[in-house]
């Protein structure tokens, strides 16, 4: 008995509160999903594995799980030594996917423009992935920073690129590399001293082998460097 | 209410004792050693990458956790037929499937929190970073998911006249649930108005989990969120958990314990 009055109540109870929670979700869509669905090219990749790996991402609701998983392939890729026999010549695709998998990572934007920029001088590719990162990031402010030294990378002037990469590692959270960079520029512009300051600030940070051993090259170098334009100096004062 | 409770406590301790907890430790373990090992590949925003994947580990363990208790309780409840004994008291079928709900809650939330202190604790005090407030809404919003899924996992368990068919009904309406985003994508598309309206029925009869994934949006510069968002999911989410909760009753009220 009681249930059969349960269930005369409870049919127009259960339509009208479904009503309600279809009312409810359509006013969702105001927020939960203003972004549209990136639909970049899949360039050098295979669009096999571009295009899975995005329905795998904005299906699965792990969009920035995925994201950093292939944050690690990008590294790797640019880590395995094979493919610089065609000069990473898939690295900016690479980049390009895993920013559309995870727009706000930053250091996608960081790294892969340094080494396109800096290691492979494949400026016009930088540009655009910091461009991408600037628009999806407007108060990311190191990714303007580092789009003006390549700037005047690009034309050769380094005094002008020095400040913009002195104020974006001292922001901190800079990668490594950026550093690297800025020593390599200091020697460029003929500061040896500040170079010699940075590498021997990498010697004593890092915990890399690779990067001790980089350093201490740098610096065996600056150091020549610096004793030759020290006798010249004493000979011409 | 006072048995309501009764149901809850009992739904909480069954739970724990059949060692639910366990797999919150080895998600744990799990998830801060593959959180730890991703963030020290991947150069620079360790923290940030340590948080994400544990907010990601928070809700796959609360979604094991849910779709284990599910099994385990079927098979006592109705294959062991246990469920005659908690009906047989005085008390509505409405109460059981609302105490069950409730306990089913308390543990997943245990696990859930638990694994959030835990990441939180890290970054903060072995880490020596900053844990962000977003950190803590998306936990908040965790749980309201993880109370949708309870109900509808329970739901599930009422209509269901298998443990596999329960655990695998549920695993499709969460995988669903997350694909509601793109559904409301396709809405916005030149489509035909036939597969439109399919669609737009889907999208009302799917929970909108994408709707509580604010783990996903945690940096994005244009998201809107203020009281108006609290509200509207917090709304949302609970007039779903009643609508599922509802069918979830009438199914119990129709079911015959002979």
């Amino acid at each position: 008995m009681a249930n059969d009055r349960f269930l005369k109540w409870a049919v127009p109870l259960l339509i009208f509160v479904f009503l309600t929670q279809a009312y409810l979700s359509s006013k969702l869509d105001r927020w939960v999903h203003p972004a549209p669905f990136e639909n970049s090219k899949a360039g050098e990749l295979d669009p096999k594995i571009v295009s899975s790996l995005r329905a795998a991402a904005f299906l699965s609701g792990y969009k920035v799980l995925i994201g950093h998983a292939f944050w690690i392939r990008v590294i790797q890729y640019y880590g395995d030594g094979f493919n610089g026999s065609d000069h990473f010549s898939k690295l900016y695709d690479y980049c390009r996917l895993a920013s559309d998998l995870n727009p706000q990572f930053i250091s996608v934007y960081t790294y892969g423009a340094s080494v396109l920029a800096y290691q492979l001088n494949r400026m016009d590719e930088a540009s655009k992935l910091l461009q991408k990162g600037i628009l999806a990031n407007p108060n990311a402010n190191n990714l303007k920073l580092l789009l003006a030294a390549m700037a005047y990378h690009n034309s050769a002037n380094y005094e002008r690129e020095i400040p913009f990469l002195e104020i974006q590692i001292a922001q901190g959270n800079a990668p490594t590399m950026l550093i690297n960079i800025l020593a390599n520029t200091y020697k460029k512009a003929g500061r040896t001293d500040d170079a010699i300051r940075l590498w021997l600030q990498i010697l004593k940070t890092t915990d890399s082998d690779v990067q001790k051993y980089e350093a201490a090259q740098k610096l065996k170098e600056l150091y020549a460097i610096s004793k030759t334009k020290n006798s010249l100096e004493k000979v011409n004062p | 209410m006072k048995r309501i409770f009764h149901v809850t406590t009992f739904t909480f301790r069954e739970l724990i004792r059949s060692k639910m907890l366990y797999i919150w430790l080895l998600s744990a373990i799990v998830f801060c050693l593959l959180a730890f090992l991703l963030s020290i590949l991947s150069f620079g925003e360790v923290h940030k990458i340590f948080m994400d994947l544990g907010l990601v580990g928070m809700e796959w363990s609360g979604t094991l956790v849910l779709l284990l208790s599910l099994a385990v309780t079927y098979n006592t409840e109705f294959e062991q037929k246990s469920i005659y004994l908690q009906l047989a008291k005085p008390i509505t079928r409405g109460e059981y499937l609302l105490g069950r709900v409730l306990g089913f809650f308390s543990v997943i939330s245990l696990v859930v929190l638990g694994m959030g202190l835990l990441i939180a604790g890290l970054v903060a005090f072995v880490g020596g970073g900053q844990v962000s407030p977003m950190f803590f809404y998306s936990s908040v919003f965790l749980l309201i998911e993880m109370f949708v899924l309870t109900t509808l996992g329970l739901t599930f368990q009422m209509i269901g006249t298998s443990m596999v068919g329960v655990v695998l009904y549920s695993m499709f309406t969460i995988f669903l649930g997350h694909c509601v985003g793109q559904v409301e994508w396709l809405l916005n598309q030149n489509l035909a108005p036939a597969v439109k309206t399919v669609l737009r029925v889907v999208h009302f009869f799917l929970p909108n989990l994408e709707a509580f994934n604010l783990k996903d949006r945690i940096y994005d510069p244009n998201l809107i969120f203020g009281w108006e968002q609290w509200r509207e999911v917090l709304l949302y989410g609970f007039t779903y958990s009643f609508v599922v909760f509802l069918i979830g009753w009438i199914n119990l009220e129709k079911r015959e314990f002979m």
